[in-house]
């Protein structure tokens, strides 16, 4: 038996209540989690030669614990180690310590001075002792960049002086969301998996789901916390029902009940019970429970309650009203009111910019076209679905879904005739870019399929309104130039009628001390804001600036060797700069909007190891800051 | 992933008694709020054996002869890996003293 998995599986099983224990007598959870790894360190070292101890959970609280204390003893300053155990001999008796301990620090592993991404990579890290390989592989990003996420979110809890205590109950209430926010994320993380090919990762689902467990078990009173145990539980039963042979997702009407696992679901129904018994309005978590504990207790698809289940959503919609939940109750209504009923909620979200590319509306939209019998719509629809879907094999479902609906000839169709419109040889590179950009968003909106003759100028004054409705009129009046000369060239219907031209404020002309003012606008990307004010500051050249890499910066200093000189900066860059750096190490640090393509690979040097994207060139840099400003960026050398 | 724990006969089982039941009780309880515990019970000794040969399904009471292989209680546990599933069967033997099991892993559904 392999030694090392032992004490990984033994380190899983405690190390959440040993930091918790820590934690309470160092008051520093940092400290805390690096003195329980000293004890799993001492643990692989001596166990090969000693053996396993018989119970090696205390064993290894016992290291940790007399870290702590020598820790304790050896602290410098008298009145701090003081201080420490009168705290310590102040303490309120408690019933059960080390249960509360983990509770405490759970509240404080989701603090809500932490971003909700830090909040899952330490919740996972010292309550499900998580390696940060673990959790960067289930979140497909770098163990470098979990590692810093965490080291950081540690330093942040120490300056904002989280407390090891449970909140008041005044608190109480937003404290437990976050909590629950952040289980759930895990959860979902592992559930819907948003990129890559494997359609769950079922790790991240399970830990979410002992996650889940250990908060009932510690705060029993909360109502919301077996909603979300419940909503889980059931939803996780269907796991093994939720994909077919070829990883592709199975809808939950066509899905084979049998494969339900029901010992799941029965715990599901236990904790919606239980939620249901501590009575008080029932919240989102609890609402999304009952909808999925009404699926679970129907035989067949067939026999689904759609009337209860509409119901619920109408409940649900007043407490979590977002795009997703009301998508979700169309698609309830449709089924309990009929096809148009849903239709046309879902045609009420279809000018939600947060929804404008989430693939679920078109794929839904889809459905109920195709119930009423509007099957070119409904094609056409599932073509756009599946062109903005991440996932490999929900694309395939959904294009096979488009395939199973005859297509109607119907002339050109947009993305081929856009292609065309960009081929042409009398447009200079900027103009195809910039005309790509508007056509691309119009394709995307209203999918590459949909035939030329088909768009009306209300779906394009729809698309207008939700992707550019907030931008800068000389963007909007851009954009329409370039539809009014797309739909000239091809001889379509004006398509641009019912998208007014803008008023365009007089071209500003930037004075150079109006300068510090441009850069100062948050519309603006950070990157170009450092950039600016990086060249601002140091008056050096744009190319020296724009030559930096990762590991040149001296923070501490503001400056970084360029050539044979060196870039300094001041207080803006040196604010901005660790947002922008954003825990890489090395490569360039203005880095391309995306990946290079393969036939134009840059250098070795000019390549961000960890993003794999490119360097800034000159000519996007100063093309950026003219579109801002209508000036050159040498302009912001002069002083 | 799940893992079936089940215990067989020694004849040299220890006496179950208070104690036991407490800590047993405690320990159950602790699995069953971590979510671990997916399932257990004992098993009547002997039970009703069923033979199907050709088409003919025979079916026959108990006891059998083989009744020391007999299963006689347990556990199904929904684990992270065989290593936590055979601690925590380390912890059941802790309590339980003397005795005999099998862990194996279960597939499906």
């Amino acid at each position: 038996m392999d030694l090392a998995r032992t004490i990984d599986a033994v380190w899983k099983l405690e190390s959440a209540k040993i930091i918790a224990a820590l934690t309470r007598l160092v008051h520093d959870v940092g400290l805390a989690e690096e003195m329980a790894q000293d004890a799993l360190v001492a643990a692989l070292e001596q166990w090969p030669e000693s053996g396993v101890p018989d119970n090696p959970g205390a064993w290894l609280t016992a290291i940790a614990k007399r870290r702590a204390i020598d820790h304790i003893r050896r602290s410098q300053r008298l009145e701090e180690k003081q201080e420490l155990l009168a705290r310590e001999l102040e303490r309120p008796p408690e019933p059960e310590p080390e249960r509360d301990d983990v509770l405490r620090l759970m509240f404080m592993s989701c603090h809500p001075s932490l971003p909700t991404e830090s909040r899952a990579a330490l919740t996972l890290r010292l309550l499900g002792g998580l390696t940060a390989a673990e959790i960067a592989r289930a979140f497909l990003t770098s163990e470098a960049v979990i590692t810093r996420r965490i080291a950081e979110a540690k330093r942040t809890l120490a300056e904002a002086g989280a407390a090891f205590e449970l909140p008041e109950s005044g608190e109480l209430a937003g404290r437990l969301s976050s909590v629950l926010e952040v289980i759930y994320l895990v959860y979902n993380e592992g559930y819907s998996a948003t990129s890559g090919d494997d359609l769950m990762r079922p790790g991240l689902t399970l830990e979410a789901l002992r996650l889940g467990h250990l908060l009932a078990d510690l705060a029993p009173g909360e109502s919301e916390v077996h909603g979300l145990l419940a909503l889980m539980e059931i939803q996780e039963s269907r796991a093994a029902a939720r994909t077919g042979p070829d990883g592709e997702p199975v809808r939950l009407h066509e899905q084979n009940r049998g494969l339900w696992d029901r010992l799941r679901v029965q715990r599901g129904f236990a904790a919606m019970l239980r939620a249901r018994a501590i009575g008080g309005p029932p919240g989102p978590y609890l609402l999304q429970a009952a909808i999925a504990v009404t699926h679970a207790q129907s035989a067949s698809a067939e026999a689904t309650d759609w009337a209860q289940i509409a119901a619920l959503y109408d409940l649900l919609v007043r407490v979590l009203s977002t795009p997703v939940v009301r998508l979700n109750r169309a698609v309830a209504v449709g089924m309990a009111r009929g096809p148009a009923a849903g239709l046309s909620l879902v045609d009420e979200l279809l000018a939600d910019p947060a929804l404008r590319d989430y693939h679920l509306l078109p794929g839904v939209r889809g459905d109920l076209l195709l119930r009423l019998g509007r099957d070119v719509e409904a094609r056409r629809e599932f073509e756009r679905a599946a062109a903005l879907t991440r996932n490999a094999a929900e694309r395939a479902f959904l294009l096979r879904r488009a395939e199973a609906i005859a297509p109607v000839a119907a002339g050109p169709l947009l993305g081929e005739a856009a292609a065309s419109f960009l081929a042409r040889e009398d447009l200079d590179a900027s103009t195809v870019r910039s005309y790509g950009q508007t056509l691309r968003r119009l394709a995307v909106s209203l999918g590459e399929r949909v035939p030329l003759s088909e768009i009306g100028s209300a779906d394009v004054a729809r698309v207008f309104a939700v992707a550019w409705g907030g931008a800068a009129a000389r963007t909007w009046n851009r954009h329409r130039a370039a539809l009014r000369s797309f739909a000239s060239w091809t001889s379509t219907v004006d398509l641009v009628a019912e998208v007014a031209r803008r008023v365009e404020e007089p071209v500003e002309i930037v004075a150079v001390q109006g300068i510090d003012a441009l850069l100062d606008r948050d519309d603006v990307a950070l990157r170009e804001r450092v950039l600016w004010w990086m060249l601002r500051e140091s008056g050096a050249t744009v190319k020296a600036v724009l030559g930096l890499g990762v590991e040149d910066l001296d923070l501490d200093d503001r400056r970084a060797p360029a050539g044979t000189g060196w870039v300094q900066w001041r207080s803006r860059t040196a604010r901005l700069l660790p947002g922008l750096i954003d825990g890489r190490s090395r490569g360039p640090l203005f880095l391309a909007d995306r990946r290079p393509g393969p036939g134009r690979m840059p250098a070795p040097g000019d390549l961000c190891p960890e993003t794999g994207r490119g360097r800034l060139s000159y000519e996007r840099a100063e093309y950026l800051f003219k579109q801002a400003s209508g000036m050159t960026l040498r302009a912001l050398r002069q002083r | 992933m799940r893992y079936l724990m089940t215990t067989l006969p020694t004849g040299d089982e220890p006496e179950f008694n208070e104690q036991m039941a407490a800590e047993m009780g405690a320990f159950i309880q602790e699995l069953t709020a971590s979510g671990a515990l997916l399932a257990t019970g004992g098993l009547e000794p002997g039970g009703v054996l069923l033979t199907s040969k050709d088409g003919d399904v025979t079916v026959t009471d108990g006891p059998f002869a083989e009744a020391k292989e007999a299963v006689v209680g347990f556990a199904l546990i929904d684990v992270r890996s065989k290593e936590e599933a055979i601690e925590l069967s380390k912890r059941f033997w802790r309590i339980v003293g003397n005795g005999k099991g099998i862990i194996q892993q279960v597939f499906g559904p």
